[in-house]
């Protein structure tokens, strides 16, 4: 069960790297090649959830595990466990932040658009934390294979956001956006009647 | 204008003396085109009729059958029913809104109704107030007309608390000069604060609306008939129209003059009337700019009413009828207009503001003459692609517009691709406003 725990644990930091990609990508409307674009979001919807599964296994696992004593409470608790007490403790708040994200997530239709924004940009900080649990909790992540990705993850998840702001700079003002399209129209058109 | 009356509408009991007479909004023919004041308001139409309770005018505006005459044609007693069972379910003090932000360049009867007879409104937009149990209520129009209207209400509203005519009191709030500013959801954003464009829906403003109160928003010329229907009763307001579009409204008649003329007709009146005898190779407008061509002799068999329009993918909406003389080239005046459209968007919804653009630019190749065969079909194919994917229906009233000038004057569209024009009059005929949105002030 203990390498079950550990795992399903990597497993989750992939996926859960996945989704993060993934929503970055919804921010944009972006398109994954093969997919049309309302896919991309029902990707991202159920990615995460295939994620939840695998973060419920690795942490039941670890828990239920008799090789290191750590109480139930440790996985919603941050601190909770005599165990790795401080980086256990992240994934407690990782698992946290989750658990809102997904829950404002299912009750959406109930919530207004702001408030769910809110607590959904909490994956921005939920992820960050997840990896260091992942990477300090355990050696498993600290050397070999495993250490690159787990560097692999952390440089895809950074070049995204940074993607993501970079593109949101790049936005023109939506009073401008009819104007400009209206010219870049009106060149192309020209240029294939030419 | 004559006064016609409606032949499908006969029950004495509701016969009311001179209910058939037309103008009922508008001053009487002979009174010129003077604004009227109160007291001439009072002397003609007597006091207001403050039902001292909310609701019990619903009923007599559903025996009215009164529609929306802001173009959508919605039963006014269910918006306002709406609104007062929001109001009753939040417990919310609802806000009443008169929108007279005309936006549509080709109509100018809410304009002139509000320089006629801007007591008409007031009143309506009373008795509305009081219908819903509102203590809000706001007058919204736009500023730039021929007519300075807005130093005109505060006129009317000056001389009106004079009498302590109004019970709630009214705000007088303008409009900016772009086409969406009229639509529901961008008038409550725009007197939030915001820019004047559409948002998403729901929920409705009938719900939440201005600072999160059940809104009603009615159009101008819907108030004035509500005054009306408050004083007179419905029996009297159904003895003119047709007994399914009952009462009259009014309308922008442009004939092949390029004048606009406000005439205020029933519903269900014949378009020949309308529009004097059109020559039979040229073609009607019918809705303005979301809209819809159709071939004179086609139009010349319709009536004004939504049940003979609709069959022809027409409607009436705000009562934009114009009439295309024959020496005009009716692909290079709708590529104006879709051009128009396009830079009106509001730039928010993808298919909107990447579709609009293309379309003018393919419509502005097919005015343009020698157009590439396929441009027609691209048309066709983006007009489908845009309609019904935007926060409100620009996109779908545009695409409409241009699927029926792209039938209406296919044979036209045939003569462009040989190289050819029919038009003799390169003067351009419909009205479109030159100044377009740069910066997000232009929309606030």
């Amino acid at each position: 069960m203990w390498y079950a725990s550990r795992g399903t644990g990597v497993v989750a930091l992939l996926l859960l790297t996945a989704v993060m990609l993934l929503g970055l990508l919804v921010t944009r409307q972006g398109r994954l090649p093969g997919l049309p674009r309302f896919a991309v979001g029902g990707l991202h919807r159920n990615l995460s959830l295939l994620a939840a599964v695998f973060v419920v296994i690795h942490v039941l696992t670890a828990v239920l595990d008799g090789y290191v004593n750590i109480p139930i409470t440790a996985a919603v608790v941050p601190l909770a466990s005599s165990y790795e007490r401080f980086w256990l403790g992240l994934g407690a708040v990782s698992l946290d932040l989750m658990l809102a994200v997904i829950v404002t997530s299912l009750l959406r239709r109930h919530l207004s658009r702001r408030t769910w924004r809110a607590v959904h940009l909490l994956a921005y900080l939920s992820w960050p934390v997840a990896w260091f649990h992942s990477v300090f909790s355990s050696g498993d992540l600290r050397h070999g294979a495993l250490f690159i990705l787990a560097i692999c993850c952390a440089i895809a998840v950074v070049g995204g956001v940074l993607w993501r702001l970079a593109a949101a700079a790049r936005d023109v003002p939506r009073a401008e956006r009819v104007g400009l399209e209206m010219s870049a129209v009106k060149k192309q058109r020209e240029g294939t009647i030419r | 204008m004559t006064a016609v009356t409606s032949q499908e509408f006969s029950d004495p009991a509701s016969w009311v003396p001179g209910a058939g007479e037309l103008p009922r909004l508008l001053p009487p023919a002979g009174a010129g085109k003077q604004a009227q004041d109160l007291m001439t308001h009072l002397a003609r139409y007597g006091r207001l009729p403050y039902r001292e309770r909310t609701g019990t005018l619903i009923n007599d505006l559903e025996a009215a059958g009164l529609t929306g005459r802001g173009g959508a044609a919605f039963p006014v007693h269910r918006k306002l029913a709406a609104v007062l069972a929001a109001a009753d379910r939040r417990r919310k003090i609802p806000t009443v809104i008169a929108n007279g932000a005309e936006s549509e360049p080709a109509s100018d009867k809410d304009a002139t109704l509000l320089w006629l007879a801007p007591h008409l409104v007031l009143d309506g937009l009373q008795l509305a107030a009081e219908a819903v149990g509102a203590q809000t209520a706001i007058l919204y129009t736009h500023a730039d007309r021929e007519h300075d209207v807005g130093k005109r209400l505060q006129q009317a509203l000056r001389e009106r608390h004079a009498v302590g005519a109004d019970r709630v009191p009214v705000q007088l709030a303008l409009a900016p000069p772009r086409f969406l500013a009229g639509q529901e959801t961008a008038l409550v954003s725009h007197l939030a604060g915001g820019p004047a464009i559409p948002t998403f829906t729901p929920p409705r403003i009938t719900e939440r609306g201005l600072a999160g109160a059940p809104t009603l928003v009615q159009n101008v010329e819907t108030l004035a008939h509500l005054a009306l229907i408050a004083r007179r009763g419905p029996g009297w307001f159904r003895a003119v129209g047709t007994r399914h579009e009952p009462g009259s409204m009014l309308a922008t008649v442009r004939r092949a003059d390029g004048r606009p003329r406000i005439t205020e007709v029933p519903l269900g009146m014949p378009l020949r009337d309308l529009l004097g005898d059109p020559q039979p190779e040229s073609a009607v407008l019918i809705g303005g700019y979301h809209g819809t061509w159709l071939p004179a002799a086609r139009a010349a068999a319709l009536t004004l009413e939504n049940r003979s329009l609709e069959p022809a993918g027409a409607r009436v909406g705000a009562g934009i009828v114009i009439s295309l003389p024959a020496d005009r080239c009716g692909l290079v005046e709708t590529a104006n207009a879709v051009r128009y459209l396009a830079l009106e968007s509001a730039g928010q919804c993808g298919p909107c503001l990447n579709g609009l653009p293309r379309m003018a630019s393919a419509f502005a190749e097919l005015a343009g003459g020698r157009p590439r065969p396929q441009t027609r079909a691209d048309l066709e194919r983006w007009a489908g692609l845009v309609t019904g994917r935007g926060a409100c229906h620009h996109p779908d009233g545009t695409a409409r517009f241009v699927r029926s000038a792209l039938v209406t004057f296919a044979a036209e569209a045939d003569r462009h691709e040989r190289g050819r024009c029919s038009a003799t009059s390169a003067r351009p005929f419909l009205p479109i406003p030159t100044s377009s949105a740069r910066t997000a002030e232009d929309w606030t």
